[in-house]
């Protein structure tokens, strides 16, 4: 991609994410329910009190005048206030963004290890018994649900065993890096297993083709080492379908692993996204999804240009 | 997951853990990491905080309640007792007095001495006075304004008197604001309570201060070194050291806590989710009574609903054990609106037994045939109804399919119409439906007029009878407590008569707490059972 090109794809995430953020608009206000729904019970809130809640948050115009006001406020930076906690939605984000980054950090980083690894491993040993654990295994980490191999992983290490704390993000008042790191290993290694295993299969799968093509034959033939043909040759080919859909899951990380951080009451984006919408805290809801949203097209774009850098053939396409 | 599920699958490794534990134990840094044995107290919220400040939560305030305290508040029975106020006014004590004309009346608290802010501040009558204010300021947005309307001037002749002064007769005065909390007037005078610090560290007078509040996490709190209660024996309270919240939204998270010992007490465990949690080694359940009550509505604009005879066959189809029943066996079958924690409870409130012979009997009296196709109907009235009650509340949605089953046996066809949020709530006010069922969770003073008065705030269902009319207003306004005693009974009395809803269960709240936690006090009312929390103990 040329400079100009670049400029020109930067430039059209502006009505990308315009049109993204109608649909979500319209979505989010035609779900059934509304943020007042937790008042459904109370006998003594009255119906005036509602309405006059109600208007206190412009929930009383209809949808597309609330757009237009969301909007205007967006454009000169003001994401607008949580209708739960009155609080800026940008600081209800800001502050759940650390333990979410944290959290996919880890997760991904092991995801992506374990990932190259095995998927050579895998491809190299193709047919044989490791490469069939390999498979089997992966084929689980796409299959199981991830709130079931959580709560099974709780427990097992943490009610049966008491070797590590089963939710949370830290020890309440007695916090240490070694406690943040127990309390990270579960949530981490379920996001990490649920992630890794389609990346394993990616990987394998285009190393098993690029081990297959003539150039691999000839570098063996210059007599150049396995290592060397694997990592250097081969990888370097069958990375470069992987990375798209690395890309995309690695956008992801900001909106935090909603089921995972529910599991494990791990107080990220996700979370907040999950009371957001038992709430309809329509402005947070929206905050959150924008976030997202712009994480998955800038994503995108830097997929191609590292597609790009690793690949000469698709320079300049 | 199959209920046992995860059990069924653990089985196998219970042994294998076993062994590992065995050898766990040997290693160095592998001790289990739940033993607390600490003067520490760690209950577990279902929901994620919104604020603390106790008038803008759309939650019960579990943790205000340990923060805040107001002038009087209910205890397990619901009858109202002094906190910040020495006593309770009444008549009798020349608390509450009426004007000459009936019209009007003041209620003077006079106010316990000594106490302090969690920073130490002295609390006086400038802070009740200032929280009267600021509820009732229409900047501030309140879930709940009751009391600040009809209250037209507060007068603080010394720091230690309270004089109010009403607008109206309110015998319900004690089950609105001065008993939520009072809020403290050093620190939010001009202040914007919408946005204020306060909602994420309130400052109190209660048990407990709170010295942090992690959004999503946690709120901590500790003693407060100031509390002004001591226990019989001349002992200052509480006598726990700290007292944690952790938010912990998901219920199996929730369960796995509770199993493992990082939490001692849920005070709200789910229905279906009780049994299990019961049956955990060193946990017990608390079953408690709520003031809610679950009820069928009848809208009396339907022409076959307005006929008494409909209604009366209804409340006899309906079996209140299988209702309990589907509900995992904790509420409780009710014959009348007042739930019978009231002293307002009339034993005698006629009821209608399960019986569906007899259902059918009024119906064929009535000249209600069954059809062709197996529904009841005179000429061209067919008994088929739209029954609507709130979607996505797993308890209400399961009743309302036991009462269609029960329903259909007397040959009344009637369809689920469920609605959500806002359309749900419209529907309930406006009468958008032919039958109703719902549920109505109050304080310990409900104001029955909101629901059974012909112009009532939550009186969608088009139910108008003047006798009930001047019953509620006889209730609801005198002070005489034998007074509005006759007056509730003679509206038991009307309704059952009437037949305008038919009270079905009330609810039940059921906690699961650690056995190392004593004198555990839960409370029927909206102020949730942290209002006692002073006296708990934890067992070392």
């Amino acid at each position: 991609m040329s400079g100009r090109g670049l400029i020109a794809r930067l430039l059209g995430i502006i009505p990308l994410l315009l049109g993204i953020s109608l649909v979500l608009f319209a979505v989010v206000h035609l779900a059934p329910g509304g943020p007042l729904d937790v008042y459904a019970d109370n006998p003594s809130v009255t119906p005036e009190a509602l309405a006059r809640i109600a208007k206190a948050y412009g929930l009383d115009l209809p949808w597309p005048e609330q757009y237009g006001l969301w909007l205007r406020s967006m454009l000169t930076g003001d994401w607008g206030y949580s209708i739960r906690t009155g609080r800026p939605v940008l600081q209800e984000i800001v502050e759940r963004l650390g333990p979410t980054l944290e959290l996919g950090a880890v997760a991904m980083t092991i995801a992506f290890v374990a990932a190259v690894a095995l998927g050579v491993i895998a491809a190299f040993e193709e047919g044989r018994r490791i490469d069939r654990v390999i498979v089997a295994v992966t084929l689980g980490g796409l299959s199981i649900p991830v709130f079931w191999l959580g709560l099974v992983l709780q427990y097992v290490l943490s009610v049966r065993l008491g070797w590590l704390p089963s939710a949370g993000l830290e020890t309440i008042g007695g916090s240490s890096f070694a406690d943040r790191a127990a309390h990270l290993v579960m949530p981490a290694a379920v996001l990490a297993f649920a992630t890794g295993a389609g990346w394993t299969r990616y990987l394998r799968a285009g190393m098993i083709t690029a081990l297959r093509q003539d150039y691999i034959r000839t570098a063996y033939a210059k007599g150049l080492s396995t290592q060397t043909v694997l990592l250097r040759h081969a990888l370097r080919n069958a990375i470069v379908p992987a990375i798209s859909i690395i890309a995309l899951d690695l956008a992801g990380l900001v909106s935090g692993a909603v089921i995972t951080e529910a599991v494990f009451a791990w107080p990220g984006v996700g979370s907040l996204f999950v009371e957001s919408m038992d709430g309809r805290d329509y402005p947070v809801l929206m905050g959150v999804l924008m976030m997202g949203s712009l994480a998955v097209i800038l994503a995108n774009i830097i997929a191609d240009l590292a597609q790009a850098a690793l690949d000469p053939r698709l320079r300049n396409g | 997951m199959p209920p046992g599920g995860l059990d069924a699958i653990t089985g196998a490794w219970s042994r294998r853990g076993a062994l590992a534990a065995i050898v766990a134990s040997t290693l160095p840094g592998c001790s289990p990491v739940h033993r607390r044995d600490d003067n520490t107290l760690v209950v577990g919220l279902t929901y994620d905080l919104d604020t603390l400040n106790v008038y803008s939560t759309g939650f019960l305030g579990d943790v205000q309640a340990a923060v805040v305290e107001g002038l009087i508040a209910p205890d397990q029975q619901a009858r109202y007792v002094p906190v910040l106020a020495l006593e309770v006014p009444t008549l009798a004590n020349g608390g509450i007095v009426v004007a000459p004309d009936g019209q009007s009346m003041t209620i003077t608290y006079q106010l316990r001495r000594g106490v302090r802010w969690h920073d130490g501040a002295p609390f006086t009558a400038a802070d009740v006075a200032f929280t009267w204010a600021a509820v009732r300021n229409p900047a501030f947005i309140a879930e709940s304004k009751d009391g600040s309307d009809v209250i037209v001037a507060v007068d603080t002749p010394d720091p230690y008197t309270v004089i109010c002064r009403y607008d109206r007769v309110a015998p319900t005065f004690a089950a609105t604001m001065f008993t939520f909390g009072i809020l403290p007037k050093h620190l939010l005078d001009g202040v914007d309570l919408n946005t204020a610090g306060y909602n994420e560290r309130p400052i109190g007078t209660g048990p407990f201060r709170v010295t942090a509040f992690k959004r999503g996490q946690y709120v901590l709190t500790e003693r407060n070194p100031y509390y002004w209660r001591r226990d019989a024996a001349g002992r200052q309270l509480p006598y726990i050291d700290r007292l944690i919240f952790k938010i912990i939204p998901n219920s199996n998270t929730l369960l796995t806590q509770l199993r493992s010992g990082e939490l001692d007490l849920v005070t709200q465990t789910p229905y279906d989710q009780a049994k299990q949690m019961g049956a955990l080694p060193g946990v017990e359940l608390v079953r408690s009574a709520v003031l809610s009550w679950q009820h069928l509505d009848f809208n009396f604009k339907n022409p076959t609903l307005r006929d008494p005879a409909v209604r009366r066959a209804i409340a006899h189809a309906i079996d209140r054990d299988a209702l309990v029943r589907v509900n995992g066996g904790f509420q409780r079958p009710i014959k009348s609106v007042v739930v019978p924690t009231f002293d307002f409870y009339d034993p005698a409130t006629p009821d209608y037994p399960f019986n569906p012979a007899k259902a059918r009997a009024i119906l064929d009296a009535a000249g209600y045939r069954v059809q062709r196709d197996g529904v009841r109907a005179k000429g061209d009235a067919r008994l088929a109804y739209r029954f609507v009650c709130q979607a996505g509340k797993g308890d209400d949605e399961l009743a309302q399919q036991v009462i269609l089953a029960q329903l259909s046996a007397i040959g009344i066809a009637a369809s689920a119409d469920n609605k959500t949020g806002v359309s749900y709530r419209q529907a309930r006010y406006k009468g958008d439906y032919d039958l109703n069922y719902s549920t109505w969770v109050t304080g310990a003073d409900p104001v029955y007029s909101r629901f059974f008065s012909t112009k009532g705030s939550n009186n969608g269902q088009g139910y108008a009878n003047p006798a009930m009319d001047r019953i509620l207003t006889r209730m609801e306004s005198t002070l005489d407590p034998a007074e509005r005693r006759r007056a509730a009974f003679a509206m038991q009395q009307l309704l059952a008569v009437d037949l305008p809803t038919i009270p079905l269960t009330s609810g039940a709240a059921v906690a699961s707490k650690r056995t190392r936690l004593r004198d555990y006090t839960p409370n029927p009312t909206n102020m949730t059972a942290f209002v006692s929390c002073a006296g708990w103990r934890l067992q070392a």
